[in-house]
């Protein structure tokens, strides 16, 4: 076997890590969930076993994060761990720096099913995806399930290649810049908080082929549709509360770069887009949304824009007035710029990782895929969707006691014909 | 497999309820079984608070150290007189003030209030001690720190179940209106012998006419969903 040597050089963090860094408090959550339900019940010893294996493969996930004068730094984590422990009720708990010895990834466990928490700073869903697949492989390997080491796995007795931690943001910056300033307040979907310490999860299940058949309808993708569906939904919500004045409803999609910048990387290497629908313009039918969706879609994905965009990003990183203004100073500026920029803008958040896909050894042994990501800084529902084989999953997750915008978005989908099976951590 | 009647969606067999609408699950085909495992774990995780034990010794330490300090040098610097007293009194009021709240988590909001309004008299008490006050402080002084301490109380008390900002904003106002009322008469019986109404009653009428539109947006519905809308409460 070879023995791999110890990553133990400090890094940057990518430009979206220095933001998720900042931004990380008891309030909001930069954690997001990949859930893999098996076929059996998890063997926690087995799944410990692979954890121990497939972190030394990951070096970009075996680190711990440090403050230092200026921005925050990674440094390979050499402490104990991290340890699989049994699942809890109220998943994507904020990250504490100083807490579980530095790890800023978790996995659990609950019956079937096995979870991996990620801080976003360490990396994308892709970039996770890729984390969490390898993980599944040794763990089924650990059952005595053999595993053929298919190119969409990173073999984990092989050592970490270089690319894989490059800072694509940085490799792919141009001169251009673009930016399109502060965008106007949307629609914020707030409701009343629950207590702390309690994160409402709703799943729905659907058959993927149904969604797919029903989106080509529209002549558009799932993400498409799932998005104009939830632009729909939330418009009709703000229309139903009768507000003095009716704000622009409007949705931050992730997209990954990964497609039109080639790179290896596992650490972030995605921008946002906005869709957004203005109410006072008049009434929308779905498949005016769905239109919209597609061709803004069209319009914005290219790589010439989100270059310049990038390059905006990056071009703060290496500004030489913020590089000498202390973290601590640092920090508060840059969660006043992310609500102006990030939380006012938005009625919410919709992400669609794509199908997960397996070697054929592996497929008979996972039942399904979930997401879940964690809490906004507001009383308000995230939603995360995820395919695997035939099946979608839907998630909304958010600190917010109503159940209004998951009800009236399962409930239109089902009115489209597609069937729908929910799944709830509510108690009541 | 059972379904919501409202929602139209299937529901998991464990669930006793539809999680989208609440309505409550009954399938005579298919009662639910206890034993079904949840779909989701129950227990939480919670952080388990941090000792302020480390807290309290530090700033024991701290107020005790200064408190020292300050009579020490009162032995050599004007010792004719104890100014060491204020220092030493302060220390002991701010002690009381932070600490005993930080070892008794669940400190009874009236034996709290007791504490701290003790505290400000046994400093008030000091105070006059060293410039031979014992006359203003008895029938003036400690009536007042009292009367504040029992209007404090009585908002405490109120505040405990949680209120709406208007109802706050409203027994603040009004809070201070009669504290203030109260100290007018309390100083005049002390200088007078007798209260003379004067300028706490400008306060106090500035208070009620400042309270009168809250309790009116608090007590009409359709005002109090406009301010709600309005100003985001």
């Amino acid at each position: 076997m070879h023995r791999q040597k110890p990553h133990t050089r400090w890094y940057r963090l990518d430009n979206a890590g220095v933001l998720y860094s900042a931004l990380q408090k008891e309030e909001y959550s930069a954690v997001y969930r990949f859930s893999a339900v098996m076929t059996e019940q998890v063997d926690p010893q087995a799944l410990q076993r692979a954890v121990t294996r497939t972190m030394p493969r990951f070096p970009g996930f075996g680190v711990r994060i440090k403050k230092g004068v200026f921005w925050y730094y990674f440094e390979p984590n050499h402490a104990p761990g991290p340890f699989v422990k049994p699942d809890i009720s109220n998943p994507c708990q904020p990250i504490r720096f100083q807490e579980d010895n530095g790890w800023l990834v978790r996995f659990y466990y609950y019956e079937k099913r096995i979870s991996v928490e990620v801080f976003h700073a360490l990396s994308d869903g892709a970039g996770t995806l890729t984390f969490f697949r390898t993980l599944l492989a040794v763990y089924l390997e650990e059952q005595g399930v053999p595993i053929s080491w298919t190119p969409e796995l990173l073999p984990v007795d092989s050592p970490p290649r270089s690319a894989e931690l490059e800072d694509a943001y940085a490799r792919y910056a141009g001169k251009r810049v673009l930016r399109e300033g502060i965008q106007p307040a949307a629609y914020q979907n707030t409701g009343t908080a629950e207590p702390f310490y309690t994160l409402n999860i709703t799943m729905g299940f659907l058959p993927l082929d149904a969604v797919k058949e029903k989106a080509r309808q529209y002549n558009a993708s799932i993400t498409e549709y799932l998005t104009a569906v939830l632009l729909k939904t939330l418009l009709d919500k703000q229309h139903r509360e009768n507000p003095v004045r009716e704000r622009p409803v409007a949705l931050a999609i992730p997209i990954n770069l990964r497609g039109y910048f080639p790179s290896e990387t596992l650490r972030n290497f995605i921008l946002t887009l906005r869709p957004c629908i203005d109410p006072t313009l008049g009434e929308y039918t779905l498949p005016e949304i769905v239109s919209y969706v597609h061709h803004y879609f069209r319009l914005h994905l290219n790589r010439q824009e989100m270059r310049a965009v990038l390059t905006g990003n990056v071009r703060f990183q290496t500004n030489r007035l913020l590089q000498i203004i202390p973290i601590s100073l640092k920090n508060p500026v840059m969660a006043l710029g992310y609500h102006l920029a990030g939380v006012r803008p938005y009625s919410g958040t919709y992400t669609n990782p794509g199908a997960f896909t397996v070697p054929e050894a592996m497929a008979p042994h996972i039942q399904r895929m979930e997401v879940v990501l964690g809490q906004d800084t507001k009383p308000r529902v995230h939603c995360a969707s995820i395919s695997y084989g035939n099946q979608l999953e839907i998630t909304f997750a958010g600190t917010q006691v109503e159940t209004d915008t998951e009800r009236e978005f399962f409930r239109f989908l089902v009115r489209e014909g597609i069937p729908v099976k929910i799944e709830s951590n509510r108690v009541c | 497999m059972s379904y919501c009647v409202n929602c139209g969606v299937e529901l998991d067999a464990a669930a006793e309820f539809c999680p989208l609408c609440h309505t409550p699950v009954y399938n005579p085909g298919r009662p639910i079984d206890p034993r079904t495992s949840k779909p989701f774990p129950t227990q939480p995780s919670v952080v388990p608070p941090a000792s302020k034990r480390a807290v309290s010794l530090l700033i024991t330490a701290m107020l005790a150290s200064m408190a020292a300090a300050c009579g020490l040098l009162n032995l050599f610097l004007r010792p004719n007189r104890a100014w060491s007293l204020y220092v030493i009194g302060a220390a002991a009021m701010l002690w009381i003030w932070i600490v005993p709240p930080l070892l008794l988590r669940k400190m009874p909001l009236c034996l709290k209030l007791l504490f701290d309004v003790c505290a400000v008299a046994f400093y008030l008490y000091l105070i006059a001690l060293d410039l031979h006050g014992s006359g203003w402080f008895w029938p003036l002084g400690l009536p007042i720190v009292c009367w504040g301490g029992a209007i404090l109380l009585l908002l405490g008390l109120v505040f405990q179940g949680g209120r709406s900002v208007l109802t706050t904003v409203t027994l603040l106002i009004g809070g201070i209106g009669v504290f203030l009322l109260g100290v007018e008469i309390l100083v005049d019986q002390f200088l007078l012998g007798g209260w003379t109404p004067g300028w706490s009653l400008v306060v106090l009428t500035i208070c009620i006419a400042l309270i009168i539109p809250l309790i009116v947006v608090r007590r009409v519905p359709s005002l109090r969903e406009e301010a709600r809308r309005r100003f985001h409460m």
